[in-house]
């Protein structure tokens, strides 16, 4: 089946992002300067504005932090049915990483708030690239 | 050095027919509702020195800017003002502009037709759209799932249900019922089972959660308090406005999602509560931005005119609805009268026609001195807009 849902384009900017998907590793971009970790991208610290920041390999494990059920949507989703949309925050945490993404393979009454899950990987069909999804997991969220 | 409170008025308003579908251009509606709201005013084309419009582009290929547009468009007129942001924060900067004098006649015009908020109405691709690297598209977003998560957080922290947010819903249908412009009054009143049992649109949303996706155009003029008083309405006056981006709307949600001390609503509306002079107490009726259910709740935490987590009952107390202490979207507002793409304007209008006592009796507010109107975006923590609005006594 043809892939038709969106796909990012990479530039030298989020290029290291997006290799660090094919090697089944998230990176976060990490402030050289006060260490804060900072997502999504941006092209300097929030919390300092420095703009030398380093790709630094996260967890990838944390738990659903909120989530809808998505009925209505683009067309390239519903086809599938309904989806699940959401935002996980990864145990990087205090440090806000609240990081966007689709939750699959959990039956859409089990999902809920707080559930334990983990960042996974899957190769977009006839595509060069790697992108992430959100899976259940069993570790403590 | 303060803001110019009571300087400045609105003094033309005007709503084209608002539409599940427009078959008209965008243009056509922007041009009927400047006309329109000029000749409300008294006024015509030929006193615009200042204008701000909702595009991003104008309908003309190749053109720079939609001001530059409507520059060229009105004559290649040297304007003095060209303004900017959410449209209740558009009219608070232009109020600034007219006392300033950068400008004497200005207005905010919008009008959309044809394209669609709703991602379901436009067609399956037949190959894969390349996107900005971190967009929300790749996870197939919508603004009905950013609100979505928002009201599904929000129940989970405040315990607040399903029903709770419908009564929203219900609210707004009643008041459309009373408002013969509004696009649903003529279907009637609904229900909380009503609202429920609509199709699910992006859970705990359902259809009757969400804002009309509809087509229209308005505009509103201001100009000084001083030439008002020759024109042909009531001035409604404005009395303080307020402005506020907190964060990059849909690339990133809140953290946390509800803080006590608010986002860009909040910075908004102490702004233009103090700006005005005026408490929260003394609003007579209120316009604020309700493209969901969950919007109107959090409209009121972040407002302060009730407590974080308190928006739900502060509704089943019946304050917001015709008749309670603070009547809230009297023309049905995005829910079930319009919303139009860029409805912040449609707020600002209806609290404009509350306090000129010109709408329909079962609607009017009685002896409304003093409005407030919100536009917002993302969730009430992203961007907003504030209105302070008042007549004389």
């Amino acid at each position: 089946m043809t892939w038709v849902r969106p796909l990012p384009t990479i530039t030298p900017e989020s290029a290291p992002f997006f290799d660090g998907l094919r090697e089944r590793r998230f990176l976060v971009p990490r402030c050289t300067g006060c260490g804060d970790l900072n997502w999504s991208p941006y092209p300097a610290c929030r919390s300092c504005l420095t703009r030398e920041q380093e790709w630094t390999e996260v967890s990838g494990e944390g738990e659903l932090h909120t989530f809808t059920v998505m009925h209505t949507g683009p067309r390239a989703f519903t086809a599938d049915g309904p989806y699940v949309w959401g935002f996980a925050r990864l145990r990087e945490s205090p440090r806000s990483l609240l990081v966007m993404g689709n939750l699959v393979g959990v039956d859409h009454d089990a999902v809920a708030i707080g559930m334990p899950v983990r960042i996974g990987y899957f190769d977009v069909p006839d595509h060069d690239l790697t992108l992430y999804h959100f899976e259940a997991a069993e570790h403590a969220g | 050095m303060g803001f110019p409170s009571g300087e400045v008025a609105i003094v033309g308003v005007y709503t084209t027919e608002q539409a599940l579908d427009h078959s008209r251009s965008g243009f056509d509606l922007e041009l009927e509702a400047l006309e329109g709201a000029l000749a409300d005013a008294g006024l015509g084309l030929a006193d615009v020195d200042g204008i701000a419009t909702t595009r991003p582009v104008s309908d003309v290929p190749g053109s720079y800017d939609p001001l530059y547009f409507w520059a060229e468009q009105l004559g290649r007129r040297p304007l003095g003002y060209l303004g900017s942001g959410l449209p209740a924060a558009a009219l608070g900067k232009g109020a600034l502009a007219v006392s300033a004098g950068l400008c004497s006649t200005f207005v905010l015009v919008h009008g959309k037709s044809g394209t669609k908020i709703n991602p379901a109405r436009t067609p399956l691709p037949t190959s894969a759209p390349r996107v900005g690297a971190w967009s929300e598209t790749i996870f197939g977003a919508s603004r009905a799932g950013w609100y979505a998560a928002w009201a599904q957080r929000y129940i989970h922290e405040f315990g607040v249900t399903s029903e709770q947010l419908a009564q929203v819903a219900v609210d707004a249908r009643h008041h459309a019922t009373l408002n013969p412009d509004s696009i649903m009054g003529h279907r009637g009143e609904i229900t909380v089972e009503d609202v429920l049992g609509s199709r699910m649109i992006a859970s705990p949303l359902h259809l009757l959660d969400c804002a009309l996706d509809s087509d229209g155009g308005y505009a509103i003029v201001l100009t000084t308090a001083e030439r008002a008083r020759d024109l042909r309405r009531k001035p409604v006056h404005v009395l303080g406005a307020g402005e506020s981006a907190h964060i990059d709307y849909y690339l990133n949600f809140p953290d946390p999602a509800f803080p006590p001390e608010g986002g860009a609503v909040r910075r908004a509306a102490d702004t233009a509560f103090a700006t005005a002079g005026v408490s929260r107490d003394a609003i007579d009726v209120a316009g604020l931005y309700d493209c969901f259910t969950i919007t109107l709740v959090r409209d009121l935490e972040e407002m302060g005119f009730c407590k974080v987590g308190e928006g739900a009952d502060f509704v089943a107390e019946g304050h917001t609805r015709l008749g309670g202490s603070l009547p809230t979207n009297t023309d049905g507002g995005c829910l079930s009268n319009s919303h139009n793409g860029h409805p912040g304007g449609m707020h600002v209008i209806e609290v404009t026609r509350q306090l000129r006592a010109e709408v329909t009796p079962q609607r009017q507010v009685p002896d409304a001195r003093t409005g407030v109107a919100l536009t917002q975006g993302m969730s009430v923590m992203g961007g907003a807009g504030v209105l302070v609005l008042g007549v004389d006594r």
